[in-house]
């Protein structure tokens, strides 16, 4: 490759045109923030544990006094319970992952341990979604099976007491596919924006050792 | 006599101690770690720049990335023991901000591009062949992948391929395997 053999010649013996940037130009660089993306995954990554966290204490009362009365109180308070402690392992891995994260790290070490910080996130998010999926279903299969019960909840309720047992289960279901329906897409998107070129860039490194 | 004198060697050990660590106040030593920092970033700052050119289309993507290079040896300077050059060291952080870390694309407005590489010209070294067949050269370099930039980068640096492995985090053999399949793109680029 004759070529690249001139241009490395001339790129070893001669100096190239760039701005001379002297000590005084330097020394405000070192105060000013740093933009990179793993300032951005931090605080995605925080924002998306913080949602998910929150979420659970919008749980509306009506729809606790719909538990209650259905029996279902002693199971909420039980799955409380494990979701915290869910949550705090998750925010321990998250945040040994993202100390591993530095510029003096090989290339690959450096997206493989950007990759791994954001894969913990991604566990995290599935298993809040995945966990809302699942108790949407067992809940209404458990109101259809226990319809009269429930009937007698939505009469007592001025909101709802014209509302017919199946109606009611059939909103509560379609009203739930389309928040996770939603959740995955907003997430997908987002998720898509940050990491595209990153994970474009890994995969060749890794073709490299294939 | 021995025990004494090693007794009182041990004790001016001790005060010398005492007193480069007493005197020195915690200001100083962050100023003397800043002064190191940008003194050797400012002798070294063409390699940084050269990163910027290749990564980069226009001046103010040039300086955006020179910004976000210069935040990031900053914050990892504390941990660079010189057990290496600090050149060689530059070389890896600088090219893991413009892969990885860097987030291209958010500037809106789009300044006049760069026509290539620019060297520095005396009179009786010019050869327009030779200028334009620079010129022809770097520009397919420039479209190169990001991964592929940086082993041509290091290849132009004259680094071996055992630098560019170590930097890279590959295998010495595939960085080879690699730089040759690349010289073939570059080839077809040029000759197509």
């Amino acid at each position: 490759m004759d070529e690249l053999e001139v241009l490395k010649k001339q790129w070893q013996s001669r100096e190239q045109e760039f701005p001379k940037l002297t000590a005084k130009d330097i020394y405000p660089m070192l105060l000013k923030k740093s933009s990179s993306i793993v300032k951005w995954i931090f605080i995605i990554s925080i924002a998306e544990i913080a949602l998910w966290t929150v979420l659970y204490f919008l749980i509306p009362e009506s729809s606790k006094k719909f538990q209650e009365g259905m029996g279902l109180s002693t199971l909420f308070t039980a799955l409380n319970i494990v979701n915290y402690a869910v949550v705090f392992v998750f925010i321990y891995f998250f945040y040994k992952n993202h100390q591993k994260i530095q510029a003096t790290n090989t290339v690959k070490k450096l997206m493989e341990n950007i990759l791994k910080t954001r894969k913990t996130v991604h566990y995290f998010v599935y298993y809040n979604i995945g966990m809302a999926a699942i108790l949407m279903f067992i809940t209404n299969l458990y109101y259809y099976f226990n319809k009269e019960q429930l009937y007698q909840i939505l009469n007592s309720d001025d909101l709802f007491a014209a509302v017919p047992a199946e109606t009611f289960i059939l909103f509560n279901v379609i009203g739930g596919i389309i928040i996770i329906a939603f959740l995955i897409l907003f997430y997908w998107l987002l998720y898509g924006l940050l990491l595209r070129r990153l994970k474009k860039n890994y995969k060749r490194l890794k073709k490299i050792e294939d | 006599m021995l025990c004494k004198r090693l007794y009182f060697y041990e004790i001016c050990n001790i005060t010398k101690f005492v007193a480069t660590n007493y005197t020195v106040n915690p200001l100083t030593l962050t100023e003397e770690l800043e002064h190191s920092f940008v003194t050797q970033l400012e002798e070294n700052q063409n390699i940084v720049h050269k990163i910027c050119r290749l990564y980069t289309n226009d001046q103010e993507a040039h300086n955006d990335l020179f910004q976000e290079i210069t935040i990031q040896l900053w914050k990892a300077f504390p941990k660079f023991r010189g057990d290496s050059k600090f050149s060689t060291w530059m070389y890896r952080v600088a090219l893991n901000t413009a892969i990885t870390l860097y987030r291209k694309g958010k500037r809106k407005i789009q300044t006049q591009d760069y026509e290539g590489v620019s060297f520095k010209i005396t009179a009786e070294e010019y050869d327009p062949t030779v200028e334009e067949q620079l010129k022809l050269m770097y520009s397919a370099v420039k479209t190169l992948n990001d991964i592929d930039k940086a082993l041509v980068f290091l290849y132009l640096e004259n680094k071996n391929y055992r630098e560019i492995s170590e930097t890279l985090g590959i295998s010495e053999v595939n960085a080879r395997v690699k730089m040759n399949r690349i010289k073939e793109k570059l080839r077809n680029i040029l000759n197509p």
